[in-house]
């Protein structure tokens, strides 16, 4: 017997039989009802169990009402005593209830807080958030909806929603959901991995048709975001204050407007509903969501800005990647433009004192007599400045070349143009030149002068080829995507490999033909990504062909 | 006999083309600057004109825009050290262009085309 029975046996001794098992001597387990299994370290503890389980005992309550003939003060005091602790530890425990409850909530908030600050993709941080709305350690809706702002089109428009469609599936999601010991984080996560785009989907039909103009102020969802605050929309069916094309959508009868807003700025908006389960959504609920709107505005606001952010760099990387490439363009055109002055001051500088010599030379060569022994003196000025001059005009026709321009062209126009600058030279010669130009052709994006010096050695080979006469034939054709240029000759004189004779960039002469001009031009029309192909024709002859894209390359 | 003027900057070749193109039959005239060029052109009249670009107070190009301008049917066969303006688009506006060679034979071929044609001034179309 321990001290406190042995004092509450002595002190009613004598008064009455006692219904309460309080006072008994010997207390055994299971003998009193109101003792769970669970509790029966309370059989050990008397005085734990007096103020655990007697004071409600309905015994102890007979007793109580029975001592009150026999010592009503006593009794009277014993009962208020014992009405006022039942009434203080029911306070009690509803204030730990209430601070268990707020714990929770900051926890969940908390941890739903860490990844919404750290993470800046918009689908992870959405992920989170409607993870915490649906998922029974967060706020345990059956569904939400998300609709976001479309700031081009002014409007709110469905983005996601969570949760199941069906009866069975929110059994089965339950089911699992109870099987798994996921945190919240965990469910997030695992949501963002597997389940985002499947739910996107699901959601399809019903997204598609929440659409809120921003600009209707009679809405029910803009009144929300005037007020700022969780709105609960009961029997929407029968509200005339709720848009019934929106309440069809969502299916549901009672569902939570939150707001999103971050610093008066609409972000969106997410609907909540216990659709399966029709459980009451509580004013508790609406403030707990009420605190978790505006880390996830905030948030989605902040992935949209980044989101932006990242675009805005991309385009800053590229316009300064453009940048830089022009400025290399720009430094390449400068020594092309101080190559171009170099060359137009040798043109200037070379070129007329050669006339002049060579000009003189040949007028005293018609004045000589054949047997003046002067004459072969003279003949050897004539000579070596007829050669200077020819690489002279090598020199700078590719120096001039060196500038491109580019733009739209007539191609059968510069045919016309350059061929005309041989007329005299071909019909001298006994080379004829038909041209075959087919009409209407589209223009295309050339470098004229860079195309016209190409044309012109290929013309100037071809003369060189045919001594004797012949024929080069001029051929412009739509080639698909292209503009072909088609030059063709009757000469024979070409005895090198086509490969050899396209990718030898001197003056190698073989059955005297200079190769010089041809490779210049496969180098010049490669350079701006046009073809050039120089091939032995299966008739004699030798057939080059240049594609013309008809595209601007950049 | 065709009269012809030759305006280039250099005294030497204005001396071989004096020479040169007399030998072939025409009445040579020269003239150093393009000043001294509208002063002859404005005095006599000539058939045709050989001119160089590169002038000592004007660039042959423009002189050739107010050949063309004053006298329209005036032809103008250019002929200069540079081969790039063969391409310009103020070239154009001249009935021969030739870069200047010691053997002369293609200026002479191109006078003789363009006198024998005639042909109205006519602008080559950049479509």
């Amino acid at each position: 017997m321990d001290w406190n029975r042995g004092v509450l046996q002595k002190g009613m001794e004598g008064y009455l039989d006692w219904e309460c098992c309080l006072t008994k001597e010997e207390f055994k387990p299971n003998e009193c009802p109101f003792i769970a299994q669970d509790e029966n370290e309370l059989y050990a503890t008397h005085k734990r169990s007096i103020i655990e389980k007697c004071l409600e005992c309905p015994g102890f309550r007979n007793d109580l009402n029975r001592l009150k003939a026999a010592d009503p003060l006593a009794a009277t005091l014993i009962q208020h005593l014992s009405d006022e602790f039942l009434h203080l530890r029911e306070q009690l425990q509803s204030v730990s209830g209430f601070l268990n409850s707020r714990n929770r909530e900051i926890q969940f908030l908390n941890e739903i807080g860490n990844v919404l600050q750290t993470s800046l993709e918009l689908d992870e941080i959405l992920s989170v958030a409607m993870t915490a709305i649906t998922a029974g350690k967060g706020f345990g809706m059956n569904r939400a909806f998300l609709l976001l702002t479309d700031k081009e089109r002014n409007i709110l428009k469905g983005y996601i929603g969570v949760g199941p469609r069906s009866y069975q599936e929110a059994w089965q999601i339950w089911d699992d959901i109870c099987r798994s010991d996921f945190s919240l984080k965990d469910m997030a996560k695992d949501f963002y991995d597997t389940k985002l785009s499947s739910e996107k989907v699901k959601f399809r039909d019903i997204l598609e048709q929440l659409i809120v103009p921003l600009n209707d102020q009679e809405h029910f969802i803009n009144r929300a975001f005037v007020q700022g605050r969780p709105t609960l929309v009961e029997d929407a069916f029968n509200n005339k204050n709720v848009d019934p094309a929106f309440t069809c959508a969502i299916g549901a009868d009672n569902f939570l407007v939150l707001p999103l807003v971050s610093k008066n700025r609409r972000i969106g908006v997410i609907i909540a509903d216990n659709f399966f389960t029709h459980k009451p959504i509580t004013t508790q609920d609406m403030e707990s969501m009420e605190t978790l709107a505006f880390p996830v505005a905030y948030a989605i606001e902040r992935a949209a800005l980044h989101e932006r952010l990242q675009e805005e760099l991309v385009k800053l990387t590229e316009a300064n990647n453009k940048l830089q490439e022009q400025q290399r363009l720009i430094l390449k055109m400068e020594k092309m433009a101080l190559v171009g002055k170099i060359t137009s001051s040798i043109a200037h500088s070379i070129r007329n004192p050669l006339m002049i010599i060579g000009g003189f030379a040949r007028s005293l060569q018609k004045s000589l007599a054949e047997e003046d022994p002067k004459r072969g003196h003279i003949e050897s000025i004539v000579r070596e400045t007829k050669q200077l001059e020819e690489v002279l005009s090598e020199v700078l026709g590719y120096a001039d070349a060196l500038h491109p321009t580019i733009d739209l062209w007539d191609i059968n126009q510069l045919i016309i143009n350059v061929s005309r600058e041989y007329q005299n030279k071909l019909e001298k010669i006994g080379i004829t030149c038909p041209l075959e130009l087919q009409p209407d052709l589209p223009m295309v994006f050339i470098d004229y002068k860079q195309l016209a010096y190409c044309i012109r050695k290929i013309i100037g080979t071809t003369i060189e080829a045919m001594t004797e006469g012949g024929e080069l034939r001029i051929r412009t054709f739509l080639d698909a995507d292209c503009i072909a240029l088609e030059l063709r000759d009757t000469s024979n004189k070409v005895t090198l490999a086509t490969d050899d004779f396209m990718a030898t960039p001197e003056f190698t002469t073989q059955g005297q033909i200079s190769t010089l001009g041809i490779s210049l031009c496969k180098m010049i029309l490669e350079k701006y990504s046009q073809s050039f192909q120089a091939e032995k024709s299966p008739e004699g002859g030798m057939k080059y062909t240049i594609r013309l894209s008809l595209h601007k390359e950049e | 006999m065709n009269r012809l003027l030759v305006v280039d900057d250099e005294s030497s070749i204005r001396l071989l083309y004096r020479d040169e193109l007399t030998e072939e039959g025409y009445a040579v005239e020269t003239a150093a600057t393009a000043e001294e060029a509208v002063e002859k052109l404005s005095q006599g009249s000539f058939d045709l004109i050989v001119l160089d670009i590169k002038l000592k107070d004007e660039s042959g190009l423009d002189l050739l825009q107010k050949i063309v301008k004053d006298s329209q049917n005036l032809p103008v066969v250019l002929c200069t050290a540079f081969s790039c303006y063969k391409d310009d688009f103020s070239a154009w506006l001249a009935d021969g262009y030739v870069v200047k060679s010691s053997d002369m034979q293609e200026l002479k071929d191109e006078i003789k085309k363009v006198l024998s044609k005639r042909t109205q001034r006519t602008v080559p179309k950049h479509t």
